[in-house]
């Protein structure tokens, strides 16, 4: 309450902002609520935060049924980039994965992310997985939950980011695209041909992502490609790769845009 | 009845058999002879024994420490160690009372019997006039003296012997000098009677091992509801915590005992995964398990007695009680108290980890686990983000036969390779079977989708026509 009042007395705008961020923190809110920056100024200036904002529902979604294991790496990718700590809670109902098996630890592995770290919670149906989620948002141990899972539906991706809100921790959900839901965000992610090393030999995975929904954002259209070694993403060579050469990335971007509006 | 030599006996009576003077171990044909309206049913023994069990784990209610008699006892009873316990019934009389009024219920007619030693409760309980007794410490061979020798649960060899040598009563074989009885016995006869006089040890056989953390409530109304049963065994566990406290330890499983009032006895069970004294953690365990178990418990007509106990402790830490995250913000007490709670609600083995595994074949290189696991080593070569559940055969055309794939056609749709990365030759471990040797393939095709292919076998060192799977997918 004093420390409050001396902030409030201060006349200088940063200093409030400041003392108010330092009040915060002593909560135990706000540190863990920070958001995970993807470390690339071009992605992160569309975000309102700067980066995947915490305490919210995020969406990845596949372009095709086949880009499954491409968007599901995207999430692997971010989930790698955040600090060392606690556990992250991976969540997987029947049909989230449908016919593409089981994550794999060793793949896990070799994208940055600690198979260690990860605690694989197998729901026995859809409802069961959103239980899971919530629970484990609503408990404040994980660092982040993932879900796989199949359809949802508005209240429930409600509840989730609500859950999710009340701790601070960061929700990342893979599901099948054209569903309305209250995400703050949402991907979409195709795979498309690996970068190369000197020798010609596959190097660092590549995906396209396409922020199509961003609240308090922009929407924008990037070909990424990720170091599992350093956890860096970095844009692909734009102008030297041939896929870039489909011409459907400017149309797409103006597409998104549309939507947006 | 019971088939036997000489033809069928009688192997158990009702009361208005007996009334007609008939007696366990006539022949059928006598008995018949006797009372024309004899109804004859052939004994069960398996039955009978699946019954006596659900009524010794009924009386766990009085006792935790409860074992069913065998085939050397009879096997028509069980006994109590209710040492310890009968203070909690307001003394040995009542708990008889109150035991013989419940079995009264059940239609069960019974015959009961208190004593310092458990062959001295035996023999009175099958000989004493009373339907109840109760023989006050040290007063073993008084009471034993005018008993038949039958009492003393010898075989029946042993007994017709005796009978023979014409000693009729126990009072008759005390104090006898020990040495001719050894010598012409089976130590069958003296081990069952220093059993009987308290002079040697007689171990039970307990229905369950009595756990050492065990707390009952009676109620005084049947309860009905998942949540009366939750509140109640909260109370359990709150009684419990303090004998957990004081000896430094913390409950890894628990059991739950449901006393219906028609004698049946549901047990839920719940394991930790790390030890615990909170009393909310683990009422919430049962509340989950109950929600998914709920159609398999009946509840009938209530319950009227809990039962909690902490079967498997382990030592704890004083001071885990405090929900602050330690340094690296993670808390691993509140973390293994969420895998409790997701494992009882989704189910066993649901929650998992991933463990490595020091095998070369990709399917065997990992294993779930539900505790502690090792470090993973640094990543190697290239693994694929999902492992399919098995590989699957897809039509691969190839240049050479030992060469990379050029198209493929996996699960109906035909791919063309961008680019092709290897082969990674792993050999079968010849420990186990004699799989053919896999060469694996990195492989993209154009629209920069990537697969794990591998084909079987060497060609023309193993097969002439290998075989090609799809293992895996890359992110």
């Amino acid at each position: 309450m004093q420390t409050a009042s001396m902030a409030y007395q201060s006349s200088h705008r940063a200093e409030i902002v400041g003392e108010l961020r330092r009040l915060l923190a002593q909560q135990g809110v706000a540190a863990e609520a920070r958001p995970l920056p993807f470390g690339l100024q071009t992605i992160d200036g569309h975000l309102p935060h700067g980066g995947l904002a915490g305490g919210a529902l995020h969406e990845v979604v596949p372009e095709a049924r086949s880009d499954i294991p491409a968007a599901f790496g995207f999430v692997v990718a971010m989930l790698s980039r955040i600090r060392p700590g606690a556990p992250i809670f991976l969540v997987t109902s029947p049909c989230g994965l449908a016919t593409f098996g089981r994550p794999y630890g060793h793949g896990l592995n070799s994208l940055g992310l600690d198979p260690a770290r990860v605690i694989l919670v197998a729901a026995p149906n859809a409802t069961q997985a959103l239980w899971a989620m919530e629970e484990a948002l609503r408990s404040g141990v994980p660092a982040a939950v993932a879900g796989v899972i199949g359809k949802l539906d508005f209240r429930a991706s409600q509840r989730l980011h609500i859950a999710a809100g009340e701790t601070g921790r960061l929700l990342l959900l893979l599901r099948p695209p054209g569903m309305a839901s209250v995400a703050v965000t949402r991907w979409r992610v195709a795979a498309t041909s690996a970068a190369r090393d000197r020798f010609g030999l596959l190097a660092r995975w590549r995906w396209q992502i396409k922020l199509e929904r961003c609240r308090n954002g922009r929407p924008g259209q990037w070909i990424v490609e990720f170091d599992h070694a350093t956890h860096h993403f970095s844009l692909a060579a734009a102008l030297a790769d041939p896929t870039f050469s489909r011409s459907t990335v400017v149309h797409a971007h103006v597409h998104a845009r549309g939507r947006a509006g | 009845m019971v088939e036997a030599a000489g033809g069928p006996r009688i192997a158990a009576l009702n009361e208005a058999a007996y009334a007609e003077g008939l007696a366990v171990h006539d022949l059928l044909a006598d008995a018949r002879a006797k009372v024309t309206t004899l109804q004859v049913r052939p004994a069960d023994p398996t039955a009978d024994d699946a019954a006596l069990r659900r009524l010794a784990l009924w009386a766990t209610r009085y006792t935790p420490t409860v074992s069913p008699w065998g085939e050397q006892n009879g096997a028509d009873g069980f006994f109590l160690d209710v040492a310890g316990a009968s203070h909690l019934f307001g003394g040995e009389e009542t708990l008889l009372a109150d035991l013989i009024s419940r079995l009264d219920r059940f239609g069960l007619p019974a015959r009961l019997a208190i004593a310092d030693t458990a062959g001295a409760a035996w023999a009175l309980s099958r000989f004493h006039p009373d339907d109840v007794a109760i023989l006050p410490s040290g007063q073993e061979a008084e009471a034993l003296a005018p008993l038949p020798v039958a009492a003393l649960r010898l075989s029946p060899d042993t007994s017709a012997t005796l009978r023979r040598l014409g000693f009729k009563r126990i009072g008759s074989l005390i104090d006898k000098p020990r040495a001719p009885f050894a010598a012409r016995f089976e130590s069958e006869l003296l081990t069952r009677l220093d059993q009987a006089l308290g002079r040697a040890a007689e171990p039970l056989a307990l229905i369950a091992p009595p756990p050492v953390y065990h707390s009952l409530r009676y109620l005084m109304e049947p309860i009905f509801s998942q949540e009366a049963i939750v509140a109640v065994a909260t109370r359990l566990m709150k009684d419990l915590v303090h004998a957990l406290v004081r000896h430094g330890v913390g409950a890894r499983a628990l059991r739950l005992a449901l006393y219906r009032v028609d004698g049946e006895v549901t047990t839920i069970d719940v394991s930790l995964t790390m030890p615990t004294r909170d009393p909310a953690h683990v009422t919430r365990l049962f509340d989950l398990k109950l929600e998914r178990i709920a159609e398999a418990v009946e509840f009938g007509f209530g319950f009227e007695a809990l039962g909690l106990a902490a079967t498997i402790v382990e030592p704890m830490e004083p001071t885990q009680t405090d929900l602050a995250p330690s340094a690296d913000g993670h808390n691993a007490e509140a973390c293994a108290a969420l895998v409790d709670r997701l494992q009882q609600r989704l189910g066993p083995r649901s929650v998992r980890r991933l463990a490595p595994v020091a095998s070369h074949l990709p399917e065997r290189a990992e294993m779930a686990v539900t505790d502690a696991i090792p470090a993973w080593p640094a990543p190697q070569a290239a693994r694929p983000l999902f492992l399919l559940p098995h590989a699957e055969p897809a039509d691969v055309l190839a240049l050479v036969p030992e060469g990379p794939p050029q198209r493929f056609r996996w699960r109906g749709v035909m791919h063309d390779v961008a680019h092709a990365q290897g082969p990674e030759r792993i050999a079968s471990e010849w420990w186990r079977s004699s799989q053919p040797t896999r060469d694996y393939y990195l492989v993209e095709d154009d629209d920069g989708r990537r697969f794990w292919l591998y084909r079987e076998g060497l060609y023309e060192r193993e097969t002439n026509a290998p075989r090609w799977f799809v293992q895996g997918l890359f992110a």
